[in-house]
């Protein structure tokens, strides 16, 4: 093993990106929304940077096994530190900055980080609530001086254009120091920690060595696993959703520092869909959340437009289904008459639609990290946005399976990606995966790791699932979200509440029923749509919880809920429901920094509900 | 090269110039390139009675465009316009004029020299005045420079050695540089052909350069006045300099325009200048749409051809008289209409006919949506 690493570095992302400014000096590497205008950053600025915020470590004494934890919105400077960080081989340790101070107190203590990156007044105010639980944290880099300057006077303090200047200072005076670390990093460096989400108990922090990363980008984006060509340094990718997730890891980071994509940063998941429609980036990843969100906003758009604009949206829209329909039976290859259909369509109005809401230029269009309901897929590919699920989790570096181009089975999470093996434990139904990307171990629990792992390099992925025609995988749902009704039916609930989800009226849909005589359901509105629908009825209402609780708003549920229950057989059917008073929040602790709603929580917390809907 | 690979991305820019530019997305630049292409080749394809009315809607769209800056763009109403056209008549009329006339002239024939020397009298002019305006607002600015129209009308009626006296007039400027005719009927176009081509550059480069000044800083402070003087004032801009140069500019068009106007009918009188000169140059700005220069343009094309086209509605309504002694008359209808447009369209669109076309154009901007 020394003689490995004295003969060839190990490849990282950080000598990826130095090869980039080596060889594209003057490309786009990235561009942010600056006062206005999208400020571009080429690849000689973009490794600079990173090289002398390498060095600012070094001189803050970052050792190889160290961890830098950042805890910002997308930006420059995440990636630029996450480089920096890898540079030095120490690991990345993403914070979502939806993080109450709690949680950035666990996290920052189990992850033993030495430095923190925090954007802003209000992630430094979390980590100096908690900074007496964190012993090991020497740092707090700020990127806004913005009510930080003059204002706090803590020793640990430190702004980033201060960082920067330390760097240069520490490369004038050794030039040489970052080139002996980088050629020293070793394959099995953990170059980032990744805390999943934990819909049940704490985080776990998954590590992820130089190896694993390697491996995910010559798979994914050298390999095209994704993407049909693979990316290159002509796409665009807007970068929104948290960083410190694995998929907008592979996505931002990794297809950027593989393949020399241009990144840009969203300014906010708020302005995600002002920013699409400026970027029309080419290859686009969302979580489901994102895509219904897209397809509501279609939905009420339509229904509030002129007559005409109605008919024609109405005749398209059929049209689209007819074509979503084709490519579902093909695999998403086009057939001659959908592809007349889809020219007409093209003049009148899926390029119009594509370009509003973004996507007339996405080549690529990717939805995983939760499941997602078939009928939003479909719409998407009727449009004419090439749609794919694909499926993967932070403890394999994402890396199992998608649905390739032309190969596309709706329903399924696609087929296993090249050099991974995967199967299906006959007895459980658990899907299982073995490849070069299986992760190191959980950070510090060892434990949980010997769970996750068998002997033989097997990780248990928790999802059940099936094949579908031998070569697809279908996943049922998380194993420890089955259900089991009193009748004794095992109930995957994912696919329902997706199916719920589909409507643009239903933001949130929580299954009950483990144990219970009949499925019940929580269920969350979504309130701009719905205060739409309310507005075009003359109904009025003040806040979501007058607005949820509405009779009419129950009927209008009711009526999905209907809708949903004639697809299913009876044993399927939700019987009862019970609105939400309230929108989820990650603050409340109702759902994860992801989205993800924490069912254990939802049980406690509206227990009540519950209770009266089986009362 | 990245600039390449941002086509069909209008909306992402890269730098405050792409944002800025005065033809940022490629569909402007295309209509723009079409709409050019048809102007230029219009005499090939009308006669030459309807080129001159053209000319002359090209030298009125000057003038509005000039009435836009300070009444659209920087909110100060200026019913004075035709005392500021009247300068720029005058001044460019004696300094081309023959010195051995019957009337004032200097013999200097160059449009170089009397253009430029017009618009600087009527700017001279316009700053004088400018102090009025930085004391007064609205209705009382109004009226004030209505008192500019009948101190104008009547130093022209009583300085007949300069005018040519009520109902006589005197030549106006002559169309030559260095020399050369720049409107007169040749080998290859007649004198109306060339005049459409010659008034039609000069609208173009005016139009521009109103639109430059508009998105520079001058531009947005007029902007900041009109929106609301005393907060452009709290946010630093200097109320004072910012209305004289308003006004400055305005008056430097106008007199461009006044220089112009009458080079396409020959000669002038100096009754002309009356109210009702700058009742049709706030009805241009106001039907054309206030604050943009492609609005005053269309206003100014559509008041001019309004006389001619009252005449063609004749033919289809017998009823209206041609002869002004009769009631009605194609006279008192087009008086009337002015009226009328000015009220149906403050009360319908008051963003004019600029208003209706981006009405048209949001309607398909916003395909497949309404919003």
């Amino acid at each position: 093993m020394t003689t490995d690493t004295r003969v060839k570095a190990a490849v990282t992302i950080a000598s990826r990106v130095r090869e980039h400014a080596r060889a594209t000096p003057d490309a786009i590497a990235m561009r942010e929304k600056d006062f206005g205008i999208w400020q571009e950053v080429t690849w000689t600025e973009y490794w600079d940077t990173a090289r002398t915020v390498a060095h600012a470590l070094l001189a803050l004494g970052i050792e190889p096994g160290d961890r830098v934890a950042i805890h910002a919105e997308n930006r420059k400077e995440w990636l630029i530190a996450d480089v920096a960080t890898v540079a030095v081989r120490a690991a990345t340790v993403g914070l979502y900055p939806t993080n109450p101070a709690s949680e950035v107190g666990y996290l920052l203590r189990h992850s033993g980080a030495r430095v923190l990156v925090a954007e802003d007044q209000e992630q430094v105010d979390k980590a100096l609530a908690v900074l007496d639980d964190c012993p090991d944290l020497e740092r707090i880099v700020y990127l806004e001086p913005r009510g930080i300057r003059h204002r706090y006077r803590h020793p640990k303090l430190m702004c980033w254009e201060d960082l920067v200047l330390l760097g240069v200072a520490h490369r004038d005076a050794n030039p040489d120091a970052l080139d002996e670390r980088m050629a020293a990093a070793r394959s099995d460096d953990i170059v980032t920690v990744i805390y999943t989400s934990g819909t049940t108990g704490p985080p776990k922090g998954a590590m992820l060595s130089a190896s694993n990363v390697d491996f995910a980008i010559r798979s994914l984006v050298e390999g095209g696993g994704f993407t049909s060509p693979p990316p290159g340094p002509s796409d665009l990718l807007l970068s929104y959703l948290p960083l410190c997730h694995v998929a907008e890891r592979i996505f931002t980071t990794w297809f950027n520092a593989g393949a020399g994509t241009q990144v840009n940063f969203a300014e906010s998941i708020a302005t995600v869909q002002a920013n699409l429609r400026e970027v029309q980036p080419t290859v686009l990843f969302g979580v489901p959340r994102i895509w219904e969100k897209i397809l509501a906003g279609v939905s009420i758009r339509l229904a509030s437009a002129s007559p005409l604009k109605r008919l024609n949206a109405r005749v398209w829209l059929a049209v689209a289904r007819r074509i979503g329909d084709t490519l579902v039976r093909t695999g998403g290859t086009h057939t001659l008459s959908t592809r007349l259909m889809y020219a007409a369509g093209w003049l009148f109005f899926y390029r119009a639609l594509r370009e509003r809401i973004g996507v007339g230029r996405v080549r690529y269009a990717a939805s995983g990290a939760a499941p997602i309901a078939p009928d939003v897929l479909r719409f998407f590919m009727g449009i004419g946005v090439p749609m794919h699920e694909v499926y993967g989790m932070t403890e394999n570096t994402a890396v199992a399976t998608g649905n390739r181009p032309g190969r596309i089975k709706l329903g399924t999470v696609g087929e296993p990606h090249s050099e991974v093996e995967l199967r299906i434990d006959e007895d459980t139904g658990e899907i299982l995966t073995r490849h070069p990307g299986t992760f190191v171990g959980y950070f510090r629990d060892p434990a949980a790791t010997a769970a996750a792992l068998t002997e033989d390099g097997w990780l248990h992925t928790g999802d059940i699932g099936e094949w579908v025609d031998g070569t697809h995988v279908r996943i049922t749902d998380r194993a420890k979200d089955i259900m089991i009704t009193a009748g004794g039916k095992n109930i995957a609930p994912s696919q329902i509440e997706n199916e719920l989800k589909a409507s643009p009226y239903i933001k949130e849909a929580i299954l009950v029923g483990d144990r219970r005589a009949f499925l019940g359901a929580l269920i969350g509105i979504e309130p701009d749509t719905v205060g739409e629908w309310a507005q075009r009825r003359g109904l009025a209402y003040t806040t979501y919880r007058d607005l949820s609780g509405k009779p009419e708003v129950r009927a209008l549920v009711q009526s999905i809920v209907d809708a949903v229950n004639g697809r299913r057989a009876p044993v399927e059917h939700v019987k009862r429901f019970r609105m939400l008073p309230k929108e989820l929040d990650h603050e409340d602790g109702e759902l994860t920094a992801t989205q993800k709603v924490k069912r254990a929580a939802i049980a406690g917390l509206f227990a009540d509900l519950v209770e009266e809907m089986y009362g | 090269m990245s600039r390449a690979r941002m086509r069909g991305r209008p909306l992402l820019h890269t730098s405050y110039a792409s944002e800025m530019a005065l033809f940022n997305t490629p569909a402007k630049r295309a209509w723009f390139g079409a709409l050019l292409a048809v102007a230029v080749a219009l005499p090939f394809l009308l006669t030459d009675d309807i080129l001159q009315l053209l000319a002359l809607c090209c030298v009125a769209a000057i003038g509005a465009i000039g009435l836009g800056l300070v009444t659209g763009y920087a909110g100060q109403v200026s019913l004075g316009h035709a005392f500021f056209l009247a300068i720029g008549a005058y001044a460019a009329a004696a300094i081309s004029g023959d010195p051995d006339g019957r009337v004032i002239g200097f013999g200097v024939t160059n449009m170089l020299v009397w253009l430029p020397a017009a618009g600087l009298g009527a700017a001279a002019a316009g700053v004088l005045v400018a102090p009025l305006a930085t004391r007064l607002r609205g209705l009382y600015l109004a009226i004030v420079t209505l008192g500019l129209v009948f101190i104008g009308q009547h130093i022209a009626s009583e300085w007949s050695s300069l005018t040519g006296g009520v109902g006589v007039g005197r030549p106006a400027a002559t169309l030559s540089v260095f020399g050369y005719q720049l409107a007169a009927t040749g080998a290859f176009a007649t004198r109306d052909q060339k005049l459409f081509w010659l008034m039609l550059a000069l609208l173009l480069v005016f139009a521009l350069a109103a639109r430059n000044l508009a998105r520079s800083k001058v531009g947005r402070a007029f902007t900041a006045i009109r929106d609301r003087d005393i907060a452009a004032g709290v946010i630093g801009v200097n109320l004072a300099r910012y209305k004289t140069i308003a006004f400055a500019v305005s008056s430097f068009y106008a007199g461009c325009a006044g220089a112009l106007l009458y080079t396409v009918s020959g000669y002038f009188d100096p009754s002309s200048f009356s109210l009702l000169l700058s009742v049709q140059y706030i009805a241009m700005v106001l039907i054309g749409g206030a604050g943009t220069v492609s609005g005053a343009i269309a206003g100014a094309f559509f008041i001019t051809l309004l006389p001619r086209l009252t005449r063609e509605v004749q033919a289809w309504v017998p009823f209206i008289s041609t002869q002004p002694n009769e009631v009605p008359n194609v006279f008192q209808v087009e008086t009337i209409l002015y009226g009328v447009l000015i009220i149906v369209f403050l009360i319908f669109e008051p963003r004019g006919l600029f208003g209706l076309w981006v009405r048209a154009r949001n309607y398909w901007k916003a395909w497949p949506f309404s919003y």
